[in-house]
């Protein structure tokens, strides 16, 4: 955006372009009534737009709340069902009354059923799918093989929990069924193992408080919209101050209703706790009349499905919604701003007027569009979004707010300065996994081969153009024959020509009497041996490119040179390499990308070898994601290395504009 | 089969959800209108051969009577061939099941699974080996546990380390089919009585080399930690314990690639820098006297050389303790989301047994898991099947757990840093084990 006002900007532009020599712009700007109209037409849109949103988010999260205590209530219910149960041991027939005196007094449980997996039994159940197959207790049949997995899958993770001494799998198991039933199964547990497992069907019992009308996010949406409509009745300053003063009420408004949301959400979870309290209180009654003694655990029975004890503070009940509320507030914000400049700024006006104007040329290009939006846009917006997590192989399945971790993967990676650390000996030894040595190994690698091709390619194109020169023609295509071959076939042949023992590079040494070099056990002779295959691999394209930019030089520029006596180093510094430099330089662009990301020519012969000395970023992107399989840290890294090309990008495109202009 | 295909090509990352969701749906239906055009464009009779595709395209709707069952594998030339026929034979012998098998290129394999198969995409049963096994289980909705299935009489039909190659935190996962294992295959040419020790091998070796003419007495991948599985395991080292933690660096490891690297710097028996193409054709130029490697070794034998098999030898260094190659477990699976569990496990309890596990051993040239197949006199006859048998009862499971997937990149800079002398056996090996904690504990958090 100018600092000079919108309608100066926007004659210009119209007389520069003589769109519209006769009639000005509709829109030009002088103070009147359609004008301001906009502007409140925009903010009643945006703040609409941003108070509907946050209503949404704030409805889900009483939604959510209410699920959270919902669950928990039926994980009390579950958790003191396993206990009465392996109170009574676990199986027989006190066990079958207890629970069924059990059930009798809680009038949301639908029905519970008590599984030992040692035995393969239904030790108790009131579930009518298993009382069809007959009479409890009596062993699994075929159809119940889903129980007695859900056993084994307990029995599994408690096992793993305790192995690894941290919490990490599921140790009740938590089902929601339809109709807003949950199906809860807790471990019963005999001498330290799992013997088996209670489940409980049950509705939700805790009422839910109710959240908040939508009428009062229409309140905070209407509030700017009436000031500026107001406003737009006297105002007589500039159209921008007056956006600005609209975008300004947007945002008050906008974090006035989000600080309301989140203090309703946190009064919401006051008085749902207290209840919360009580409901625990009346179950440990119950269990202490069916199965005295067992009630004395009632304290962890309010848990998470690591049945790792929560912590009752209604304030921290809600943190993770508070949480969802405070961050989407930002989200929103841009938004609804994004949306109040886009139209009352005018561009929404003239987008509509480009896109109606020039209506063909748009639906020409649309499939493309929607084919780079699915092929290109998608799967980068996708890979953008993977780099704000903690995705691994270990979470693929679970949705990405879970395992959202913001920007610590890109702390991570540019954070760590650790180039040269401390080796065990006490010695310096460089960190070859650490991103910037990467870095620095990718433009070197880039800057030498570029150089080598460009060199090589003008050498022997300079040598091709000879005049008279014999079997010219021939020449030319053994020269393009490295280009020709799939570079990853050229790699595997390279490397096989850089073995110690058996390869031919090793063998003409020993011919003039060198020791054999083990290539690849030194980071310097590594880089030599990448080098020289991608240096065989890239000279041709310079050649080529060279080759036709002297064949389009005059003759007559040379003969003149040597009328006036330029020796021949003077003509090629004087007229050779200016007039290859429009052909050049998009070419050395082009190479310097391609030599950056070149992956096969690394991965196939040097493979980083030794110790990832000589890994370039993008090898190093693949194998942090599909050798060490994490996939989120990986995609930060790869937006890393785009955000570098496109910084070059942005360069190279300035440079190609100034050779333009030169030719 | 146009079904399939579309199920098919749900393949990779599709974490995305619904926009992948779209564009496979809209594939499909390109997919299904291209099927339907094709026969309407060269055919003479058009609308015969349309009618022909509605009638194959509605077939499995009407024989509703039959349940299918799809079968994905990634076997190739002779194993394919033996597959489908034990799958044609149970077509034939029976009316309640059908059963379809696709061939999946084994490189897509585990990623395919991956992907499909938790969202109710992909085939009934599968057949891989176990070493992706805990990471499945671990993903969840991937695969089915099997324990309820299984009574003493099917588990005592399969060699007991490939049963326990099955088993995941005490579960059983899958029916065993074959296993892999490598052994010693020696040049008849060149080592008249294969060794049985060490120091035999030693031996033997030191006569059938020499580096001038680039000849190797014992050629095979030792950087490859892999194939130095069965030094580790005989000085009883290993990569995890039971509990599923590193032991990268464990004394018995340590001692294994000492002893290694005795054969590589002081007997000078093996040759510089080993890979898969440098072994077959110092082995088929009769350059090499023995190989350690497994049945896919075999194949890339030229006809010309007169090979012999026999057990890897046991170790003096480690008090005359056997070589313990690690063993992979081609399981059958059954997955977790199918809706017709009962009727694929029928399959598979087919598929493991005596009958089909023949056609898979002399046709397909696999090596079976199932126990009785070896007193088959046409198994028994045959020398390589009988090896590997022999040796299979000296490997140890290669673990399932799932940080197997982990341990490669550190344990291969290891190997490189070793072989190529940059590093100490022990210090390669504490930075391994540093290495694989840092990285499973970054994978956990």
């Amino acid at each position: 955006m100018t600092a000079q006002p919108q309608l100066t900007v926007e004659e210009k532009r119209a007389r520069l372009s003589g769109e519209h020599p006769a009639t000005p712009p509709p829109d030009a700007g002088q103070p009147g009534p359609p004008l301001l109209h906009r502007v409140s037409v925009a903010v009643l849109l945006a703040a609409l737009l941003g108070a509907g949103l946050l209503h949404w988010i704030l409805v889900r999260s009483f939604k959510g709340a209410t699920e959270e205590r919902a669950s928990r209530a039926a994980m009390i219910v579950a958790r003191a069902a396993a206990d009465v149960a392996t109170a009574h041991g676990g199986e027989g027939e006190p066990l079958a009354a207890a629970m069924t005196a059990w059930q009798k007094e809680h009038k949301t449980v639908r029905a519970v059923r008590v599984a030992n997996i040692d035995n393969r039994t239904i030790e108790a159940s009131s579930f009518p799918e298993d009382l069809k197959e007959g009479e409890v207790p009596r062993r699994m049949q075929r159809p119940e093989k889903p129980l007695y997995d859900l056993g084994q899958e307990l029995r599994a993770n408690i096992e793993a929990n305790v192995s690894e001494g941290n919490k990490r799998e599921a140790e009740v198991s938590v089902e929601r069924k339809p109709g807003g039933t949950l199906l809860i199964a807790a471990p019963i547990e005999k001498e330290g193992a799992v013997a088996g497992f209670a489940q409980v069907l049950s509705a939700p019992e805790i009422v839910s408080v109710s959240p908040p009308s939508p009428l009062f996010a229409l309140a905070f949406a209407l509030g700017p919209f009436v000031v500026i409509f107001a406003l737009s009745f006297v105002w007589r300053g500039s159209n921008l101050l007056l956006v600005a003063i609209a975008a300004l009420l947007l945002l008050v408004a906008l974090f006035a209703y989000r600080q309301w949301a989140v203090k309703s959400l946190v009064d919401g979870a006051q008085e749902a706790e207290q209840r919360f309290a009580e409901r625990v209180q009346r179950e440990a009654e119950i269990v202490a009349r069916v199965a005295p003694g067992a009630e004395a655990n009632a304290k962890t029975w309010d848990a998470d499905i690591h049945r790792t004890p929560l912590k009752v503070d209604p304030v921290q009940a809600v943190e993770g919604q508070k949480d969802a509320i405070a961050g989407a507030a930002y989200g929103i914000s841009v938004l609804s701003l994004a949306l109040l400049l886009f139209i009352g700024l005018g561009a929404a006006h003239r987008t509509g007027r480009a896109l109606a104007q020039h209506r063909q040329a748009y639906s020409y290009i649309a499939p493309a569009l929607l084919g780079m939006l699915f092929l290109v846009f998608f799967p980068f917006i996708y890979g953008f979004t993977l780099s704000f997590t903690g995705q691994t192989i270990y979470n693929v399945n679970q949705p990405l707010p879970e395992i959202w971790t913001g920007l610590q993967n890109y702390k991570e990676i540019l954070g760590d300065f650790t180039v040269i650390k401390q080796t065990a000996g006490g010695g310096r030894a460089a960190n070859y996994e650490n991103f910037y040595y990467t870095l620095f190994f990718t433009i070197a690698w880039t800057v030498v081969n570029v150089a080598i091709g460009v060199t090589l390619g003008l050498l022997l194109a300079l040598i091709l153009n000879t005049k008279g020169l014999r079997g010219k023609t021939a020449y030319r295509v053994l020269l393009i024959l490295p280009w020709a071959m799939p570079n990853f076939i050229t790699a595997l042949i390279w490397k096989g020509m850089f073995h110690r023992q058996f390869g031919v590079i090793n063998h003409v040494l020993a011919i003039f009497g060198g020791t054999p070099v083990s290539w690849f056990e030194h980071p310097l002779t590594s880089f030599a041996a990448v080098v020289a295959t991608n240096g065989w691999l890239s000279f041709p394209f310079m050649m080529v490119v060279s080759l036709g930019a002297l064949q389009s030089i005059s003759a007559d520029l040379y003969e003149a040179a040597r009328v006036d006596g330029a020796s021949r180093w003077q003509q090629f510094t004087s007229i050779t390499l200016p007039s290859l430099k429009p052909a050049l330089i998009p070419a050395i662009i082009l190479s310097v990308v391609w030599t950056f990301n070149m992956f096969n020519i690394i991965y196939l012969v040097s493979a980083g070898e030794p110790a990832h000395s000589t890994e370039i970023l993008i090898t190093q992107a693949y194998k942090l994601a599909f050798e060490q399989y994490r996939y989120g840290y990986a995609s930060a890294y790869s937006v890393i290395i785009f955000g570098i090309l496109l910084i070059y990008g942005v360069f190279q495109n300035r440079m190609t504009r100034a050779t333009e202009s030169i030719a | 089969m146009q079904n399939a295909k579309c199920k098919m090509q749900n393949g990779k990352r599709g974490d995305a959800g619904l926009p992948f969701s779209i564009l496979h749906f809209a594939f499909c239906i390109l997919h299904s209108a291209f099927h339907l055009s094709l026969p309407l464009l060269p055919e003479r009779n058009p609308m015969k051969k349309l009618l022909l595709t509605l009638a194959l395209t509605l077939f499995p709707v009407m024989a509703f009577a039959q349940t299918e069952i799809v079968v994905w594998h990634a076997y190739r030339g002779g194993e394919k061939t033996a597959f489908e026929k034990v799958v044609a034979q149970y077509n034939a012998g029976q009316k309640a099941i059908k059963v379809s098998s696709l061939a999946v290129p084994y490189d897509a394999f585990a990623d395919k699974i991956t992907a499909a198969v938790p969202r109710g995409k992909g085939p009934d049963i599968f057949i891989y080996a176990q070493d992706r096994l805990g990471g499945w289980v671990t993903a969840g909705n991937t695969i089915e546990p099997i324990d309820f299935y299984l009574d003493k009489k099917l588990t005592d039909r399969f060699i007991p380390s490939t049963l326990q190659a099955m088993t995941y935190r005490k579960t059983i996962y899958g029916l065993p089919l074959n296993y892999k294992v490598m052994t010693m295959i020696y040049n008849k040419a060149l080592v008249k009585t294969p060794p049985t020790t060490t120091a035999e091998l030693v031996k033997v070796a030191k006569a059938n080399t020499n580096e001038a003419s680039g000849r190797f007495g014992l050629v095979y991948w030792y950087s490859n930690w892999y194939y130095h599985a069965p030094l580790f395991n005989g000085f009883g080292g290993g990569v995890f314990d039971a509990a599923g933690k590193p032991i990268a660096n464990n004394p018995g490891n340590v001692k294994s690639v000492e002893l290694l690297m005795k054969w590589a710097t002081k007997d000078k028996i093996l040759p510089a820098e080993p890979s898969t193409a440098l072994i077959t054709s110092l082995f088929n130029e009769g350059k090499a006297a023995i190989v350690f490697s497994g049945p896919w070794f075999l194949e890339e034998v030229s006809p010309k050389i007169q090979y012999g098999l026999a057990l890897l030898p046991t170790i003096d260094e480690a008090g005359k303790k056997p070589m313990r190659p690690w063993m992979t477990v081609e399981g059958v699976y059954i997955a977790a989301p199918s809706k017709k569990k009962d009727q694929a496990f029928e399959f598979a309890k087919y598929l493991t047994d005596t009958g089909a596990t023949k056609i898979l051993a002399l046709e397909g040239s696999q090596s079976p898991a199932n126990k009785a197949v070896y007193n088959d006199p046409q198994v028994a006859a045959n020398g390589v099947l009988k090896a590997f048998r022999a040796q299979v009862d000296r490997a140890v499971p290669m673990p399932n757990v799932p940080e197997m997937t982990l341990m490669w990149g550190p344990v291969t800079t290891a190997m490189n840093a070793i072989v190529q002398k940059a590093s100490t056996p022990k210090a390669a090996l504490d930075k391994a084990q540093a290495d694989m904690v840092a990285q499973i504990k970054k994978l956990k958090k």
